[in-house]
């Protein structure tokens, strides 16, 4: 009896299951709608409240988030575009990543649609580019563990390296992308930031080789690092800043310093033969427009947007995190996008037989 | 319409079974037709495509495949970790299935739970719950430390111990079910007369019950190594920078450079390289004289 009830229940649980795979990606799809593919977590909740939202309530398009890691929406869009099945309309890829040739392949170029930003001032130059617009900017940067008051803190890649006077663990990102290491290493060797690239792979890792034993945390994931620095893992780390800035919220004794930092941002890129495109580029206009929409994500998620507008909106506790213009100037680094990219695959396969 | 009653007999043996016992051919390959669709539809087509794209400019992926050094040796790597698992996965698997078929009643049903629980929990939240066990301030941090036995934290995330160790619990089910399904087929008598003629437990196990529970342990075993051969989320999740295995290098020829037809030679390597290691396992099984004496 109880057996015939159990073939029963699989039986319903078959079709069940059978009728779920046999339905339409996209039952009864929304007529104005937008998928758009971010990174999940407080990103998206960011986004979605200051972006989104405001967006749907002022045009009535519905906007649908996927999420997925960088890397996983980069392949997933690929293949979409590949095999003639795109369901996305943008997704948002590393301002590096953005100026690739691959990018090119995958996305619409928007310098059409950019044109219409040129006589915006508050803009900042880069704003709308070819590979996608500009959603923010943020850095990967030197942290620290706050300890005495009195004490010196590291604020140079130098620092991180010298580990008599700065004792304790150090954390290095390891997730597939090792420019900004190699690029750290050639600064605490003394190389000027003017001459960092193209960089010099050789030298960097013979630098990279004096600290290996010291490196107590490779995190893949920005969660790891925040884990690793809660669980002491590691008191000297380079990491990213909205993670950094997380932290600080949390209240951890935890410190960064902008002259050791690369400034990282995100483009908002428009998949080819987007099936919305034209409400996507209306939702990439209303960011760009809107210097209210940028502060409020912005100080959320402790970015910097592009518009100059936009920072005066923001916070005084969000700007006090933002590197200032002088700190910018002599110290942040912009990294060269064209020579990454073109060496992308180099880099990976030294750094792969460097760290295993 | 009138049938030679020749070729109606035929007609009726291809569809009505010749005994009770066996289906007709045309039967059986009318039932075992959806599964060979769904396979052709769901893994030869998209093989041969991988297989294809891996040739799409002729061998120069295989080429520079072999011209570097780290591909092979990450291979190499793999097969170790595999092997390691494999056999961690038999040595506490066996006597787990050893004692299901002994256990009766309420010992059986937590027995079986505690094998099949874990087997339906994902393998991302196992590889989490190492992560909680094995962190700086663990569980075993603190006990070891609480017991004095460790003065300071010992580092045991991101090693390749603990890949070893997570893919060891994530697999033992896959060793422990097929060991348990050999054993428990064994009649009862074989060991009674092996007592009857005077051996002792030990004896009576190593040279009766171990030797006809051969092709479970191989089944097990190459489930194992197989599985482990392209195990991506719990090195990435516990595992360090040492513990590079064949699915991370394909993970990031896939995703973060989009080489496809490069990250498809890679995946035909190791396809092919498993295919290898299943003949000879097929090959090493067919040779063993237990084996022939069970089925």
């Amino acid at each position: 009896m109880i057996s015939r009830q159990i073939t029963h229940a699989c039986n319903l649980a078959c079709l069940i299951v059978v009728a779920a795979l046999f339905m339409p990606a996209r039952l009864a799809a929304a007529q104005d709608q937008i998928v758009i593919a971010s990174t999940g977590g407080a990103y998206d909740r960011a986004l979605k409240e200051a972006w989104f939202d405001p967006f749907t309530k002022e045009t009535g398009i519905a906007v649908t988030i996927v999420s997925a890691t960088n890397a996983e929406m980069r392949a997933k869009a690929a293949a979409m575009v590949k095999s003639n099945n795109v369901s996305w309309d943008l997704y948002l890829e590393g301002e590096i990543q953005a100026a690739s040739d691959a990018h090119r392949e995958v996305t619409e170029d928007l310098t059409a649609f950019c044109e219409r930003f040129s006589t915006k001032t508050d803009l900042v130059s880069n704003a709308c580019q070819a590979g996608g617009a500009l959603l923010q900017s943020t850095a990967t940067l030197l942290v620290y563990r706050e300890k005495d008051e009195q004490q010196e803190t590291p604020a140079t890649w130098a620092d991180m390296w010298d580990t008599v006077k700065f004792p304790g663990g150090r954390a290095f990102p390891n997730f597939d992308d090792p420019w900004r290491v190699l690029a750290a290493a050639l600064l605490a060797d003394g190389v000027k930031k003017d001459e960092l690239f193209p960089l010099d792979v050789d030298r960097a890792f013979c630098k990279l080789d004096e600290i290996r034993g010291d490196v107590t945390l490779w995190w893949k994931t920005g969660d790891q690092s925040v884990q690793g620095f809660r669980n002491g893992e590691y008191d000297v780390g380079q990491i990213w800043l909205t993670r950094a800035r997380a932290m600080k919220n949390e209240g951890l004794p935890i410190g960064w310093s902008y002259k050791a930092s690369f400034l990282v941002g995100d483009r908002i890129a428009l998949i080819k033969g987007a099936p919305n495109r034209e409400n996507a580029l209306k939702l990439v206009e209303f960011w760009l427009d809107n210097p209210v929409v940028q502060a409020k994500a912005c100080d959320i998620l402790s970015c910097t947007p592009p518009s100059t507008q936009a920072i005066a909106l923001m916070s005084d506790q969000a700007r006090e995190s933002m590197p200032t213009t002088e700190e910018i100037k002599d110290s942040v680094i912009i990294p060269d996008a064209t020579w990454i990219n073109a060496n992308a695959p180099l880099l990976l396969k030294r750094w792969n037989e460097w760290v295993r | 319409m009138n049938i030679e009653p020749s070729s109606r007999r035929a007609l009726v043996t291809v569809i009505r079974p010749r005994n009770a016992s066996r289906y007709a051919p045309l039967t059986s390959w009318l039932l075992t037709l959806p599964l060979l669709a769904t396979f052709a539809v769901g893994f030869l087509y998209p093989v041969s495509k991988l297989v294809a794209l891996s040739f799409a400019s002729g061998s120069e992926s295989y080429l520079r495949l072999w011209g570097e050094p780290l591909y092979l040796s990450v291979l190499t790597t793999t097969a170790m970790t595999a092997a390691a698992v494999t056999v961690f996965c038999l040595v506490l698997g066996y006597p787990v299935a050893f004692a299901m078929t002994r256990f009766k009643g309420k010992a059986a049903i937590i027995t079986a739970a505690c094998v099949f629980v874990p087997l339906w929990t994902s393998v991302l939240i196992r590889s989490y719950a190492w992560i909680v066990l094995l962190q700086r301030n663990g569980i075993i941090n603190d006990s070891l430390q609480g017991a004095g036995l460790t003065e300071q934290p010992l580092k045991l995330l991101y090693t390749q111990g603990a890949v070893i160790l997570g893919m060891t619990h994530i697999l033992l089910p896959f060793a422990i079910l097929p060991i348990y399904a050999t054993l428990r087929t064994l009649p009862p008598d074989f060991a009674r007369a092996a007592a009857n003629l005077g051996a002792d437990r030990a004896r009576t196990f190593m040279l009766i019950t171990l030797p006809l529970s051969l092709p479970g342990v191989f089944a097990g075993g190459i489930l194992c190594f197989v599985l482990a051969l392209g195990f991506y989320i719990t090195p990435a999740l516990i595992g360090g920078p040492g513990s590079m295995l064949m699915a991370t290098l394909i993970g990031q020829q896939t995703t973060v450079l989009l080489d496809w037809p490069f990250a498809a030679a890679l995946s035909t390597i190791l396809l092919t390289f498993t295919l290898i290691i299943v003949f000879l396992f097929r090959r090493a099984l067919s040779l063993s004289k237990g084996f022939q004496s069970v089925h």
